[in-house]
């Protein structure tokens, strides 16, 4: 019987090690990604527990704090949270703070959730020392590339434009960092930090069914034709593939081309376009349809995507570190269609980020900067965790070409016949030199109304240091309604006037 | 050894108090006190009644009763006398003196099996007896009514209520079968395991020796199905299957036993839906449906959510846990029965659960030792059924609230809040201690002068 016992007791060591095994898996392996299974009604409840660091806007004009935690005024609701999210700046600030709630976080919050609720691998040591020392656990605070002054411009000139949805994003074109991203119309991030779920849902409901889609951040989520701002990537293709010598080459710009398939393209208000043979330069700054659907043809669909693809569209994977959704241009090997394409009609779609991106391009000798919203992450201790270094996200043209086009861009504000001119070339900013590119689309998808306004730029032409992409859904003409959004971006943020 | 294990319950216990309020907890004199006076008489009754026997089981079993105590406390306090946390409502203000008089009521127990039985052989008598009595036991639940019987609110038919009273009867029925089990086949073992013929090399046995296997596989499904307990049965029948195999040492016990055990369950899961949700709680325990199931007439899901909870708060434990006090444990519905080692899983980290569950191992490795040593082939199967009964129990219950096996119902050894489990493992080690007291006696000395003795020598 003895054997049998042996055997028995082995059996009982084997039961045992496979129960030690388990819970080293659960306890030690699983342990992480538990925290962030549906129902973990803990990880729920110890959020709002300890002070969930701040998110600051620390470019020009800050540091200005845009979320933080405060301690909860306790109602039955609350239960054991002892700090509730604020967001004292609300609305303003939502497309980049996003929204931290009970069921879940968008946004910066979400993104840099390891760091603001303190479970980054890398603060760990900071969190056993405050368990040593009985201080509270707290998380660490995101500074942000965003300037408080460029930020504040850019929602209240959406705001003030009378309730057109419209998107704003200001970067650094020799960094990329991002100084302002705002989206109209917008909510209010307060209105979801309430700890009774029954609320939350009800605002939540109502918030996602109000047409004008408040919760959609407009800025990089959502893409509209560009219009005529995308002449200025099918100049650079041209110039480019060498098939237009330069700004200084002649262009047929006859009013009405006839396209290949039979079909008539005209210039806006069937313009005469400096009679019909402008240099490329003449045709930009007025705006001619024909000459540039004539550059489009002689690059081709191929090329011409393929210029959009180094200036960054269609890539589907970019983050600021919120998931950014690509701008479109479609691989067309027709040649009607291509010219219809190179005027930015036709399938091309844009973000109003990707506007801004082309400027920069632009701006910065061709080099796409990688845009980005982190400047640093901070420990409750004040040491640095994390800080962005910028980094070139693609070589859209060369420096040669980026000057060229950059040379045309600053004719469409100087220029008195420039589409700008009135409205962002001196008898709107004075001496301060911008270089743009307008543009007024027609918006098949929204049908009825007005086109699409659409404007990007880069100021000061001479030492750029901010590039702006605007888009007013149904704003009218692009320097009408757009140009001026931008300006006042520009000055807030440059500080003149 | 003893009044180390006193000593680590005293400072386990003022550390909950610590990490609840910072304060040192109000009944640490009361409780401590009389824990310690607990343990002090069942050293005495040892050295009185059993002096020879292991000296490490008790010090064992007075560590793990001692730490179930700390921590159904911790579970009292939570959200009480305003300290941290949510109250836990199944549990009363009351709950920690009611578990400290179970165990003095277990210890009585103890010296009560100690004094009583002198020689477990003297059991052998009663084989059917109280075989008898444990199946009785067994039975009654499943013929009461409803509200005697079913644990609110868990289907589960397995105890008797009586006023503000309950008792499980099939705990106590785990010692009497045992006893019979273990009567029945030293009587039976030879027949059991010589008769038969070879076939592909495994013995089989004669289909009318099977009888017996099969009344304990009939009774542990009926369990199953009538009182809806699995755990239980499959604690039965492992326990049976397990003696069987000492008794006879053939393989083909073995073989048959976990067959016939497989197709139970396979058929009870498709015949039986709430054994079935025990397999789709463990194969989908995180999927949102399961989680935030509510089951109504009309809906038909499976609720994970206790399982997945207990298992967030191990996973908040992590290697070193929160400390006593500091976790949050009351997240988990009925923590405090079946849920008991998550809770100290969140607390004490996986260190901790690592050393309890190391202690549990201990406490079997020195029953199974009692069997070995023990001279008479009743004690041995009796010792090494119910050593291997608790290897088993700990085995379905530690493996099912982490996810290793199916969870079942069933109360953790000495850890889990309630009386009749307490009485049953105390009673349990009393045996034990008895076959090792009797294994580890010494011979009895010959007496020196025997007289006179006349030498025969053969021519």
């Amino acid at each position: 019987m003895n054997r049998a016992l042996f055997r028995l007791s082995l059996a009982c060591l084997v039961m045992f090690v496979l129960l030690l095994v388990n819970i080293n898996y659960v306890q030690g392996f699983e342990a992480s990604s538990l925290a962030g299974k549906p129902g973990n009604a803990r990880t729920f409840d110890q959020q709002f527990q300890y002070q969930r660091g701040s998110i600051v806007a620390d470019g020009t004009g800050g540091p200005l704090t845009i979320a933080d935690s405060q301690p909860v005024k306790g109602d039955s609701t609350s239960g054991n949270a002892i700090y509730q999210r604020h967001y004292p700046h609300g609305a303003m600030y939502a497309p980049i703070t996003g929204y931290d709630t009970i069921y879940g976080a968008t946004g910066i919050e979400s993104a840099y959730n390891k760091y603001l609720a303190g479970t980054s691998p890398s603060l760990a040591v900071h969190n056993l020392i405050s368990l040593l020392t009985g201080k509270a656990k707290q998380g660490a605070s995101v500074n942000l590339t965003v300037s408080p002054k460029a930020q504040k411009a850019a929602y209240q000139s959406l705001l003030d434009d009378g309730g057109h949805q419209a998107a704003v994003v200001a970067l650094n074109p020799s960094t990329g960092a991002i100084l302002a991203m705002a989206s109209y119309p917008s909510y209010d991030p307060n209105l979801l930090t309430t700890f009774d779920g029954a609320k939350l849902n009800k605002i939540d409901k109502q918030l996602l069914a109000e047409p004008s889609q408040p919760l959609l951040n407009r800025a990089i989520n959502q893409t509209y034709p560009p219009g005529s701002s995308f002449k200025i990537i099918t100049s650079s293709a041209g110039f480019s593939t060498g098939k237009v010598a330069g700004p200084q080459a002649t262009i047929a710009a006859p009013q009405p081309l006839t396209l290949p398939n039979g079909n008539s393209l005209n210039n806006d208000a069937d313009e005469d376009c400096f009679g019909g043979h402008p240099q490329v330069i003449q045709a930009f700054l007025l705006s001619c349809n024909t000459a540039f659907a004539n550059i489009g043809m002689k690059v081709g669909g191929p090329g011409l995507q393929s210029q959009a693809n180094k200036f960054g569209w269609n890539d589907s994977n970019l983050t600021i570190p919120m998931q950014v959704s690509p701008s479109v241009i479609p691989r067309i090997a027709d040649k009607s269609l291509t010219a219809i394409s190179s005027i930015g009609q036709l399938d091309d779609q844009v973000t109003p980020l990707q506007e801004a991106l082309d400027a920069a391009a632009i701006a910065n000798h061709g080099k796409v900067m990688r845009p980005y919203l982190l400047q640093s992450v901070q420990a409750p201790d004040l040491t640095t965790l994390a800080a962005t270094t910028p980094s070139v996200l693609t070589q859209a043209v060369s420096s040669q070409v980026a000057s060229e086009v950059g040379s045309m861009m600053v004719q469409v504000t100087q220029n008195p016949q420039g589409t700008a001119y009135q409205t962002a070339g001196p008898p709107a900013v004075g001496s301060l030199v911008i270089a743009g590119k307008t543009g007024t689309a027609e918006n098949t998808v929204s049908g009825a109304g007005l086109d699409d306004a659409v404007f990007t730029c880069y100021a000061p032409a001479n030492n750029p240091q901010i590039a702006v992409g605007v888009i007013v859904k149904g704003g009218g003409f692009g320097a009408d309604a757009a140009a001026p959004i931008a300006v006042k971006i520009i000055e807030a943020y440059l500080g003149v006037h | 050894m003893l009044a180390f294990a006193v000593a680590v319950v005293l400072f386990a216990y003022a550390n909950v108090g610590f990490g609840l309020n910072g304060k040192l907890p109000a009944g640490l004199a009361e409780y401590g006190l009389a824990f310690a006076a607990i343990v002090l008489v069942a050293h005495f009754a040892v050295r009185k009644l059993a002096p020879w026997a292991d000296p490490l089981l008790l010090p064992l079993a007075a560590l793990l009763n001692g730490l179930g105590i700390v921590m159904i406390y911790r579970l009292q306090e939570s959200g009480r006398n305003g300290n941290p946390g949510t109250q836990i409502t199944t549990i009363s203000s009351s709950t920690t003196a009611a578990q400290v008089m179970y165990s003095a009521l277990g210890v009585a127990a103890f010296v009560a099996v100690l004094f009583f039985i002198r020689e477990v052989r003297v059991l052998q008598r009663y084989t059917y007896t109280l075989g008898a009595i444990g199946l009785i036991l067994l039975a009654i639940p499943a013929v009461l009514p409803d509200r005697f019987s079913e644990i609110p609110g868990t289907g589960a038919k397995i105890q008797i209520a009586i006023g503000g009273f309950t008792i499980q009867p099939e705990q106590f029925a785990e010692l009497a079968l045992a006893v019979f089990f273990a009567g029945y086949l030293v009587a039976k073992r030879d027949v059991l395991a010589l008769a038969g013929r070879r076939f592909l090399g495994i013995d089989l046995p004669r289909a009318r020796d099977l009888g017996p296997v099969l009344i304990a596989w009939g009774v542990s499904l009926l369990l199953l199905v009538f009182e809806s307990d699995i755990g239980t049965s499959a604690l039965f029948f492992g326990m049976f299957v397990a003696m069987m195999y000492i008794a006879t040492q053939r393989t083909s016990w073995l073989l048959i036993g976990i067959l016939l055990f497989i197709s139970g369950a396979y058929l009870a899961s498709k015949l039986f839906s709430h054994v079935g949700a025990r397999f789709t709680e463990w194969l989908h325990p995180f999927t949102s449906a399961n989680v935030f199931c509510n089951p109504t007439p009309a809906a038909h899901c499976v609720s994970s959510y206790q399982l997945v909870q207990g298992l967030y708060g191990m996973g908040v434990g992590g290697i070193l846990g929160t400390g006593l006090g500091h976790g949050q444990p009351y997240f988990t519905p009925l923590v405090q029965s079946d849920f008991i080692m998550t809770a100290f899983g969140e607390e004490l980290g996986l260190t901790g659960l690592m050393a309890m569950l190391l202690i549990f191992g201990l406490l079997v490795q020195r029953g199974l030792r009692a069997a070995v040593a023990a001279r008479d082939p009743f004690s041995k199967l009796l010792a090494g059924g119910l050593a291997f009964a608790i290897a088993l129990q700990v085995f379905i219950i530690v493996g099912g609230v982490t996810r290793l096996i199916p969870l079942t119902g069933i109360t953790t050894p000495f850890l889990s809040q309630g009386g009749s489990s307490l009485l049953t493992t105390w009673a349990l080690v009393a045996l034990l201690m008895r076959v090792s007291d009797t294994a580890r006696r010494p011979a009895p000395q010959p007496i020196q002068d025997e007289g006179m003795t006349q030498v025969v020598r053969a021519g």
